[in-house]
Order: C-alpha cells, then structure tokens, then sequence
C-alpha cells in the first residue's frame, strides 16, 4: 500500500461509517414521523404555551406511582400513535402536537381529538377485516377513520382473546391490541362527559323551554336524601319513582364514562392509597361509600367548572385548570406524592438525551473526520471538536440518569430500558478514560459512536416497549442496596466488555484494511486498551455475578439458581477467564486477542438482552421489543469477525512472503 | 572452544509424571475447561427452555454425567460434552496444581495466587452447597400452625402403624433407594418394626393410576385392584412430577400379600390389614421435620396502588420452641435465619383472594452449611483481583511515564 494510501482509505471508511450511522438513525427516524400527509382538523387552534405548562404539571396516578400529566399523556401517545408528536392542520397552518396539546384535546376538545391521526397501524389487513378502506399498509389513522369499523373489531377481538396469546398470529394479536387501544381512547374521550353534559331533569322544561340539566356535583349533594328515599321504597315495598330511576341511569352512565382514563383525583384519607377517577369519585359519594364527601363533591364541582369554560374562553380556562390542579396539588403535596412531579414534567420537557444524541452525532462527525485527516493541526483541532461534543453528550446522560434516580429514589439501573442509557453512558466514560491515558485518538473516536448507538437503541427500545420505565419495581427487586452493587456492578461489566469488543472491530477493520498505516504503536496501544478492559470485563462481572449470588442467597435461600440471566452473566466471566488463560498461555496472541473480544460482544448481547426472550426464569421480562435487532447484532459481529479472519489470512500470508524474501533480517520483526 | 562446550547440555526427557503434572496444572488445561463450562451453560440455559430446569441442570451437571448430548429445540446436537461436574473437578484439580501449587510466588502474582485461592474456595463452597444442602417448602394458613416442611423433588414411601385413628411407628423409605428400580427391578426393604417387610418395583418419575374402566391397559402391564400404573411426560417444573411404584407386603413366612400401587397423585394410602392391626403404606414428599413450631399470625400482599404490580409480601409469624414464643416477619429480602435454617417467603395463595378472605403463606426452607462462603469467597477473589489489576495498571502507568521522560 502507498503511503497515501491509508489517508484515503480512512476517508473512505469514514465515509462508510457515518453512513452506517445515517441508516440507523434513518430506521429510528422513519419510525417515529408521522406517516402520511398531514391530517386537517377543522377548526383546531392550538393550545397556549402556558395552558400546556400548566397542564404538564397536573398529578395523576398511573403504574402505581404519581407523576406528571405529561409523562402520562407521553406513554399514552407512545403506545397508541407510536411516537411523541403528531402534525394536524386547520387548512392553513401546520400544527405540531406534542403529547399534553394532544390529551388536552381529547379530553377537552373530542369533537376536534377524533379527527387526530391517533392509531398507528402496522398492518392494514386488520383494517381491510372489519370493512375499513387502508390507506397503505402500515400507516396512522383518526378514531373517526376506525368509528364505522369499530362493533366488527371489538367482536373480532374478543373471539381471538379465547386463543392462548402465545398462539395467536400476528394479526390477531394486532386486533386484541387494537381492540384495546380504541377502549382506552374512548376512555380519554369520554372523561369529562359527565361534566359537559350533566344530568338531565326530565319534565322540568313547561312551555316549549327544554328541560333543565343540572351538573354532577349538584346531584352529589343530593345523594343522602336519594339514597334515604330509595330506602323508603324499599322497607314500604314500593317501586322506584320514575324520576329517580331516570337520574340515577343517568348518573351511572356519566360515572361509567370517566370511570377510567385519568385517576387524578388524590384520596382525602392520608390511609388510602389509591387515587380515584372523577367516575369512582362520583359512585363513591353516591353510594355512600366515600369518606370525606364534602372535599369529593368539591373535586368534581372544579372540573365542572373548568369543563363549562373550556370551549371559548381559553383565559378563563386556564383561571379553572390552574384551580384545579392546585387544588389535588396541595392534597397531594399533604399526602408527599407531589415531590417529584414538578422535576419530571421538566425531565421530559428537556429532552436530554435527545440533546445528547444530537451532541453524540456532531462528535461523531467531528471524530470520523479526525481520524481520516490524520496526526496534523487539523487532527488536533477534531480531536479538541470531538472531545467538546462527547464531553458536552455524556454530561447531558449524567444530568438525565441524576434526575431519574431521583424521581425514581432508586440506583439507576432497575430495569432493561434503564441499563441501555446506563451501558450508553458508561460506555463512553469509560472511552475517554481509555483515550485519557493512551492518547492516540482511537477510544476518543469509539466514544460518540458508541453514545450514538446506545442511545438510538434506547430509543427503539422505547417505541417499542411504550412503557413508563420510571414505575415501580416488583417487590422482589425493591432494595436499594442490591441494586446499587449487583445490578450496577453486573451492568457496568456489560459496559466494559461491549467497549472492548468496540475497539477490537476497530482493531479489525483498520488492520484489515490497512488503515493505520502500519503504526505499530497505535496497534500495541488498541492490544493494551482491549487486554485492559477485558480484565476489568472479568473483575466486574466476576463481583457482579457473585453478588448476584449473594442478593439471591440472602433472598431466596439459594446462591445460584441456573437462572438464564444468572448463566449469562457466568457466560461472560469464563469467556474473560479463557482469554486471559489463552493469552498467558501463548495460545492466542495479537490477532487472537481482537478475535476473542469480538465475540465477547456476542456474549454480552446473550446475557444482557437475548435472555429476556427465552420465556424461562426469573428475569424473563416478557417483552419482544427488539427480538430482531439481537439477531442484527449477531449478525454484524459475524460479519466483522469474518472480516477481519480475511485481514489476518492475507498477513498471515504477507508476513510469509516477507519472511521468506528476507530470512535473515526478518527474524523476530512479525508479530501476530 | 569445542562445539561440546558452547551448545548447552540437553535437557533430560520429562518424566511421565512430570509431564502428566505439566498438563493437569497448565494454561491449555484451565483454557479448555472454562470454555468446556461456558459451553455447557450455554446449552443448558437453552436446553431448559423446553426440558426444564431440574432435568437440565442434572442431565448437564450431575455427577452421573460423564457424557452429555445436548438437545435444542427438540434436535439432538451431534456433538458429545463431558459432563459439567467433572469439567469442574477438572477445573479445581487444574486450579490447585497451577493457579496455586505450581505458579511463580512473587510480588507481582500476588493478587492472581490470592483471587485462585478465592475461586478455589468458592468451587469448594459450590460442591458443599451440592452436596449437604437441603430445602424444602412450607405452606401454612393464617391463624394455623406447623413444624414440617416438605423437600420439592423427593418422593418416599412411607410406611405407619395406624394406632387410635393416629400414625405409629412411621417407616420412611428414602427416594435414593426407590428411584432405579426401572422395569422389572425389585427391591426388599427390612423393616424390623413391623410384622412383615416391603419388596417394592416398577417406579415410574411421573405416573398416575388409570381405571381400566376408563382407559384398557396395553399387553403385559400390570393391573391391580382394577388399576393400573401409566407414565406421563416430564413436567417442566420438575416439583410437579408425582411418582408411582408398585409393591407387595413380604410377610415373614416368606409369603406374599396382593400387589399395590401407591402413588403421589393418590388422595388416599394403600391400607394392610395384619391380624387386627392396620398399616398404611403411602408415597409422598419426604417430610422435613422442624425443630420449632411456625405459627402463622398475618399474611400481608400488598401492591403498588392501582396495579396488580407485587409491593410487598410479609408473614407474621410467631416462632415457638420449648414454649418460648418470638414474634418473626419474614417478608421478600428479609428472610427468617436461625438454627441453621433460612426461612424465606416464597409464595402465597389462594390467587386472587378477595378481601377478608383467610390466606396461607408459603415458606421456603434451606439449610446450607456453606450458606455463607460464597460471600467470603467474593471478598477473597474481589481483594485479589483489585491487587492485581491495579498493580499492572500501575506498573504500565510507571512504564508510560517513564517513555515520556526518556522521549523529552
């Protein structure tokens, strides 16, 4: 190869690698746009900023804990519409809604929210089922596109419901999903229902004036004299008057529509811990049942009153949210559930790792045109841009797993979601560390791409998975301290063997394809950095399995269960030791080394992600998101493997040809 | 100088032993081995997908394994293994001679010779734990009250003098006696304390009685009382095997009394009429007797508000022994530890009690003499792993600098 050679080569890898790079974050991207063109709703204007900023902050209940609106109106949109943001218009204008604007209107506004392309659909063919034209295969559509199909789907689902769900196929397993998702929206829909309608006092209109409706609350206030003359008709053997059997129809029709969608509603009793919906709270105070009626009928007097302004009057609304929210805020402040919830909405409004994927890629750019311009000024003025941008990335990641350990008042790291931004974080620490003390740019490099990766993983893994990774943790799970060391400590050793695997196929693919120049000590100093990490591979995972043993000991009476996570984790400590054991034996040497690491990646994957989709054990989480790309990864890690097996047939066969060019002089100068 | 002098001498042909020596204490060995055992935990973390747990971990790591063909995903893998516990003795007898015994004692091994002798006592501490623990299960209601536990696996044949309605002089047969008697094998137990003795054959790992009313028996297989014993497929959750066994009384005469069976799946025991006294015969999980009465008080199942998501199980218990009473709460992480003994909360039913409705608690009980060795040995491996990572780290730290100083 000429001495120009590698310059171009790296360039070209470059090249290569940011288009790798592009294509992931295409998949991402196509994901999470909205499909199609942009849907317009008559008549929408959008929500005030302040309205939403008031909004955001609302406190409900939902997967056990008290959190923000937002994040809930986040999750909600996630599982229905497949992403955080949706475009409508009003003919003119395009509006971006983002997850409170779009629960804000269906809850306030249904008539404009049935008009929002809300369900994702994946396969139209659940569409074409239930006499509903698709518009393509995969695409999002309004609940009044699905409205005239909605009786036949419903009755579909039920069908395929009495089929085990491990064996329905895929499209009854869309239609179950479906089936649910138009419930849990007609839920949102029909939420203040009771507050915009009331209840209708038949016979009271004379003279052509139509009959009076009263509001919810005012019919509260009556539930002691209703329920004492239900009472009377019972012990003298009467019927019910007609007028009350209308009123109380009525009334069970309005609680059973706000029955589910928000519980927003705190308990008055410091003892109760489960928060009401305005539906639960309206059956309370009409059966009897509710503690405190008085603060209860209260409640849902302020959502009447915020319903009766939210038409037209978009000050006055926001006077009546702004009452409402107060009003469960200072209730749940009293009953300490509101700590966290200002911090959250903030959370989700900065976007952190967003941002630092933002930062990741900029560094990324910055360090593949590091490496291609090679060691001059230019290189170090990349290297300062790289080490700027992934510097700038990881302390937006840190920012973001503090704020979540604190919202959460655990360690970081309780659940898968939680180890891919911890691995992503880490990952690139540990990088820079590395380039710290080896300083020759390779690490440095590894470190943005390996943020960018991990955290479009973290994405994906999100939009499948449309869960609240910030609920509650199983009993079983819920200590501090072993989360703190094992689940740390084990995570961190995932880390350290994927960075090692990381610089390794750099390793491969420069050798193989000559693009470091033959610098000798740039390869000694990869070898090093990889021996190194996988030591520390071996010492973390190594302390990490052992106190996973010890947790399982403590809690369950048995140090080692066999669990699949459990073997995993073992998996990763014996294929360190064989390296080690390889290495000082003589029988893996520089080459071997990258080869081995390489496959440690595979490994890690195995312990870290594949086992959740075994179906066995006690870490089978049960989920499928992202069954796909561990094969994708596999397979990636195969190719470079391969790859690399070719680099080292043609030193191999290099190095022979010099040694026998030049037998004398050549002794001891090959290494491999 | 003569050619004789500068050449060095030859050295001597090792030593059979020596070289035997050289390979049970070398790196090839230790590489193999951990490879060998990262294998077979591969495949059988796949292979207890569809076999199980309890068969896999014995098909891959019991004693009796010397050779394991391993199955995934119903297909025989062409490709024989040696079997987990010797791949570990193996591996124990590898780390002693050349992680311990034979390697270099010096500043720089340090940290390796004290993190083998960590690994060492753990292996050690594994093979304890194998070998001498025991567990069992314990389920016991609110406001109700036992001292037995029951192992998960075992099946016995218990034999008892029925004495005023009450079991006298209860006879247990082990299942390590009972389990290899496949087929025709037979096998008679002494039983000095009663007036015959027990000749039992047929075991089946998972059987059932079947009427052959309800189902006719194939050619050749024995039918008693109008039943007869069938086999069933392996449960995955080995616990849920029941065991089967056909006997006959052998009285002392040197006559025999009818055949029986007596099952795990069977509500009732076999009962023998002998003169005017009366004996059950019965098969069942062994029974692990307690050394203290366990009463349970409360059983507590909460969940996160408005999910079915597990919060928090706790049992109130109350602890009696010799009349001495303590007040115990055993809840998930907090396990009950005395005498030896670790009581941990396993599980509790019925699912999906209502409110007010009585509950019972399960209990799951170890005993382990190296309970807490692997604890020790981490600290041990921890220590010497952080000597030795940090020496090298220091030592090439040292090296970096001083090139840096030599260059400028």
């Amino acid at each position: 190869m000429s001495p120009k050679s590698p310059a171009v080569g790296r360039w070209i890898a470059a090249v290569l690698v940011f288009a790798g790079l592009l294509a992931v974050m295409y998949n991402l991207v196509v994901d999470n746009m909205p499909k199609g063109e942009v849907t317009e709703v008559k008549d929408y204007t959008p929500w005030s900023a302040e309205t939403l900023k008031i909004a955001e902050t609302i406190p409900v209940m939902d997967g056990g804990r008290v959190k923000p609106l937002s994040t809930f109106a986040g999750f909600t949109m996630l599982g229905l519409h497949g992403a955080r943001s949706m475009k409508v218009s009003d003919g003119e204008n395009e509006y971006k809604l983002k997850p409170t604007a779009w629960l804000l209107d269906s809850v306030f506004r249904p008539h404009l929210a049935v008009h929002h392309p809300t369900f994702r659909i994946d396969n139209s063919s659940i569409l074409e089922a239930v006499g509903i034209t698709p518009r393509g295969r995969r695409d999002r559509y309004s609940y009044a596109d699905l409205e005239e199909g909605r009786e036949k789907l419903i009755e579909r689902a039920k069908a395929y419901e009495q089929i085990p769900s491990d064996d329905r196929n895929p499209i009854q397993r869309q239609t179950v999903d479906l089936a649910y998702s138009i419930r849990s929206y007609e839920a949102l829909l029909g939420y203040f229902g009771f507050a915009r309608f009331g209840v209708v006092m038949r016979g009271s209109g004379e003279g052509g004036v139509s009959d009076k409706r009263v509001g919810l609350s005012a019919m509260m206030a009556t539930a002691p004299q209703i329920r004492q003359q239900l009472q009377q008709s019972q012990k003298e053997g009467l019927p019910i008057s007609p007028h009350i059997q209308d009123l109380l129809e009525q009334v069970l029709d309005a609680a059973n529509f706000a029955k589910f969608g928000l519980f927003m509603v705190p308990p008055a009793d410091t003892d109760e811990d489960v928060w009401m919906s305005a539906g639960n709270v309206i059956m309370s105070v009409m059966t009897g049942e509710a503690n405190h009626p008085e603060v209860k009928i209260g409640d849902i007097d302020a959502m009447e009153a915020m319903i009766r302004v939210s038409e037209n009057d978009d000050a006055a609304f926001r006077r009546e949210l702004t009452a409402m929210r107060d009003r469960f805020v200072e209730r749940a402040e009293e009953r300490g559930e509101y700590r966290a919830v200002p911090m959250e909405a903030g959370y989700y409004r900065a976007n952190w790792f967003l941002n630092a994927l933002v930062m990741f890629l900029i560094g990324t750019l910055t360090a593949l045109a590091m490496w291609s311009v090679g060691q001059n000024k230019t290189g170090r003025v990349l290297s300062w841009a790289t080490w700027g941008f992934t510097g700038i990335g990881l302390t937006l990641c840190l920012i973001a797993m503090v704020q979540r350990s604190v919202i959460m008042l655990r360690p970081p790291v309780g659940n898968l979601y939680d180890t891919i931004i911890f691995i992503g974080t880490t990952g690139v620490l540990l990088s820079l560390v590395i380039e710290s003390m080896s300083r020759r740019r390779f690490a440095l490099g590894m470190a943005p791409i390996i943020g960018t990766l991990l955290i479009v993983l973290s994405r994906r893994y999100e939009l499948g998975d449309a869960a609240d990774h910030m609920n509650p943790l199983v009993a079983v799970l819920d200590s501090n301290f072993w989360l703190t060391t094992h689940v740390i400590t084990i995570t961190l050793g995932y880390s350290a063997g994927l960075l090692a695997a990381a610089l390794s196929c750099g390793y491969l693919v420069l050798r193989t394809l000559g693009l470091d120049g033959g610098d000798r000590d740039l390869r000694r100093a990869i070898s090093r950095a990889v021996y190194g990490t996988i030591c520390l591979t071996l010492f973390l995972s190594l302390a990490g399995t052992v106190l996973g043993g010890i947790w399982a000991n403590y809690s369950w009476g048995r140090f080692w269960g066999w669990d699949p996570k459990e073997n995993g984790a073992l998996m990763i400590v014996l294929w360190t030791l064989v390296i080690l054991h390889a290495r000082l034996g003589g029988y893996i040497k520089e080459w071997g080394l990258h080869f081995a690491s390489v496959f440690t990646a595979c490994i890690v994957a195995f312990s870290w992600w594949h086992v959740n989709f075994l179906g066995v054990g006690l870490h089978n989480y049960g989920f499928t998101a992202g069954k796909s790309a561990i094969w994708v990864f596999y397979g990636v890690m195969a190719g470079i493997f391969l790859f690399g097996l070719v680099g080292w047939v043609i030193d191999r066969m290099g190095a022979g040809t010099a040694k026998s060019q030049s037998e004398p002089m050549a002794t001891g100068a090959i290494e491999a | 100088m003569s050619n004789a002098e500068t050449v060095p001498p030859a050295k001597p042909p090792a030593s059979l032993a020596a070289r035997a020596l050289a390979i049970l204490s070398g790196f090839g060995l230790a590489t193999i081995n951990l490879l060998l055992l990262g294998v077979l935990t591969w495949l059988a973390t796949l292979e207890q997908i569809d076999s199980g747990l309890y068969p896999t971990l014995n098909k891959y790591f019991h004693w009796r394994a010397l050779i394991v063909i391993p199955e995934i995903n119903g297909r025989i893998v062409p490709f024989p293994l040696p079997g987990g516990y010797w791949v570990c003795a193996l591996l124990l007898l590898n780390l002693t001679l050349g992680g311990l015994m034979r390697m270099r004692k010096g500043r720089k091994q340090i940290g390796v010779l004290i993190a083998h002798f960590g690994i060492l006592y753990m292996l050690v501490a594994g093979g304890v734990a194998h070998h001498f623990s025991q567990r069992g299960n314990m389920a016991v209601g609110e406001g109700e009250v036992s001292d037995v536990a029951e192992d998960y696996f075992e099946y016995v044949v218990e034999v008892a003098e029925i004495i005023d309605g009450e079991p006298h002089n209860i006879h247990v047969i082990g299942g390590d006696l009972i389990s290899d008697l496949e087929g025709e094998k037979l096998r008679t137990f002494k039983l000095p304390e009663m007036p015959f003795d027990l000749q039992l054959t047929r075991y089946f790992l998972n059987g059932a009685p079947v009427s052959i009313h309800e189902r006719a028996p194939s050619g050749g297989v024995p039918v008693v009382d109008g039943y007869y014993l069938v086999t069933k497929p392996d449960e995955i959750n080995a616990e849920a095997n029941t065991a089967a066994i056909h006997g006959r009384v052998a009285l002392r005469d040197g006559g025999f009394s009818d055949p029986f069976i007596v099952a795990g799946a069977s509500f009732h025991p076999y009962t023998y009429r002998h003169d005017d006294r009366i004996f059950t015969i019965d098969m069942r999980k062994r029974l692990w007797p307690m050394p203290f009465t366990v009463h349970l008080d409360k059983f507590t199942a909460a969940f996160h508000p408005g999910t079915s998501r597990p919060a928090k199980f706790a049992s109130e218990i109350r602890r009696v022994e010799d009349g001495q009473e303590t007040k115990v709460l055993i809840e998930m992480n907090e396990p009950m530890r005395y005498q030896g003994l670790t009581f941990f909360q396993a599980s509790y039913g019925p699912p999906g009690a209502g409110p007010g409705q009585k509950m019972y608690s399960v209990f799951e009980i170890v005993e382990n003499p190296a309970d807490k060795w692997p604890e020790y040995s981490l600290y041990i491996v921890t220590f010497g792993l952080l000597v030795h990572f940090l020496t090298k780290l220091f030592s090439h730290l040292g090296r970096d600098s001083r090139k840096q100083r030599h260059v400028s």
